[in-house]
C-alpha cells in the first residue's frame, strides 16, 4: 500500500512538473508578443496616451516578475486582458493622432491670412507712431502717456509676432495661430488707443 | 517683420479720411497728428490721388499714415 502511495505521489509530481514546463514557453511568448506590440506604437502612445502606456508597461513588468518566479499560469491568465489593453491603447493613440493632424491642418489654414494681416497692422501702427513722434503737439485724442504706451506696446507686438512666426516656421501652426491671435488683439488695442480705428 | 514696407494704399489697416467740405490738408493733419505742418506727409502718402496739396475735394478718400 505504502509503495502504491509513493508511486502515485511521484506520478502526480511528474505531471505537475510537465504541466509547468509546458506553460513556460507560452508564457514567454505572451510576454514577448506584448512587448513587441507595445514597442510598435510606443512613440505615438508616449505622445498621445502616456498614462495608458505607463499602465501597460507596469502590467508587462508584473508579468515578467511572475514569469521570473515561475508562475507561468498567472502570466497566461493575464495575457488576454493585456492584449486587449494594448489594442485599446493603439486605437486611442491613433484616434488622437488623427485629431491632432486635423487641428494642425485647420491652424495652418488660419495662419495664411494672419501671416499677411499682422505685419500690415504693425506697419500701420509704426507709421502712425512715427508721425505722432514728429508732431509738436499731440491731437486731443492721444495723450503723451498713450503714445509712450503705444511705442512700448509696439515693441511687444513685434516680439510676440517673432515668436508666432518661429512657431509657424517649425511647423507648429497651432501655437503660431494662438500667439498670432494674441499679437493681433494687442495690435488692435494699440490702434484703438491711437484713434486709428474709425 | 518684413523689410519691405507695404505701400499705404495697399495696407488695409492704414486709416483713411473722407474729405469734407471746408477740409484742407493742414486741417486734416491737425486733426490726426495735432500738428498742421505735417500736411506734407499726408500729401506724399496720397500722390496717387492728389496733384496739388492745396486742391482737395469733398468725397476724396485720403490715406492717413
Amino acid at each position: 500500500m505504502k509503495k502504491q502511495i509513493v508511486w502515485l505521489l511521484a506520478a502526480m509530481m511528474a505531471v505537475l512538473l510537465v504541466g509547468c514546463a509546458s506553460q513556460k514557453e507560452p508564457a514567454e511568448q505572451a510576454i514577448a508578443s506584448a512587448e513587441s506590440a507595445v514597442n510598435a506604437t510606443r512613440e505615438m502612445a508616449q505622445k498621445y496616451v502616456p498614462d495608458q502606456l505607463a499602465g501597460i508597461d507596469a502590467s508587462i513588468a508584473s508579468a515578467k516578475d511572475a514569469f521570473a518566479k515561475g508562475d507561468y499560469k498567472a502570466v497566461l491568465n493575464a495575457a488576454p486582458a493585456l492584449t486587449a489593453a494594448i489594442s485599446g491603447m493603439r486605437d486611442a493613440a491613433t484616434a488622437k493622432a488623427a485629431e491632432a493632424e486635423a487641428a494642425m491642418g485647420k491652424a495652418k489654414d488660419a495662419w495664411g491670412p494672419m501671416s499677411t494681416d499682422v505685419p500690415k497692422m504693425v506697419e500701420a501702427i509704426q507709421s502712425r507712431v512715427d508721425m505722432l513722434s514728429k508732431s509738436h503737439h499731440l491731437p486731443p485724442h492721444v495723450s503723451k502717456d498713450a503714445l509712450a504706451s503705444a511705442k512700448s506696446g509696439l515693441d511687444s507686438v513685434k516680439s510676440m509676432w517673432n515668436d508666432a512666426s518661429s512657431a509657424a516656421t517649425s511647423g507648429d501652426y497651432t501655437t503660431a495661430v494662438t500667439k498670432g491671435q494674441a499679437t493681433k488683439d494687442k495690435a488692435t488695442e494699440i490702434m484703438h488707443s491711437l484713434g486709428m480705428t474709425s | 517683420m518684413a523689410d519691405e514696407k507695404t505701400p499705404a494704399g495697399d495696407n488695409p489697416y492704414t486709416q483713411t479720411h473722407v474729405v469734407q467740405s471746408g477740409d484742407t490738408l493742414s486741417k486734416i493733419a491737425q486733426k490726426y497728428y495735432g500738428d498742421a505742418s505735417l500736411y506734407k506727409q499726408i500729401f506724399e502718402a496720397n500722390r496717387d490721388v492728389l496733384k496739388d496739396p492745396n486742391k482737395i475735394f469733398p468725397g476724396q478718400k485720403l490715406k492717413i499714415p
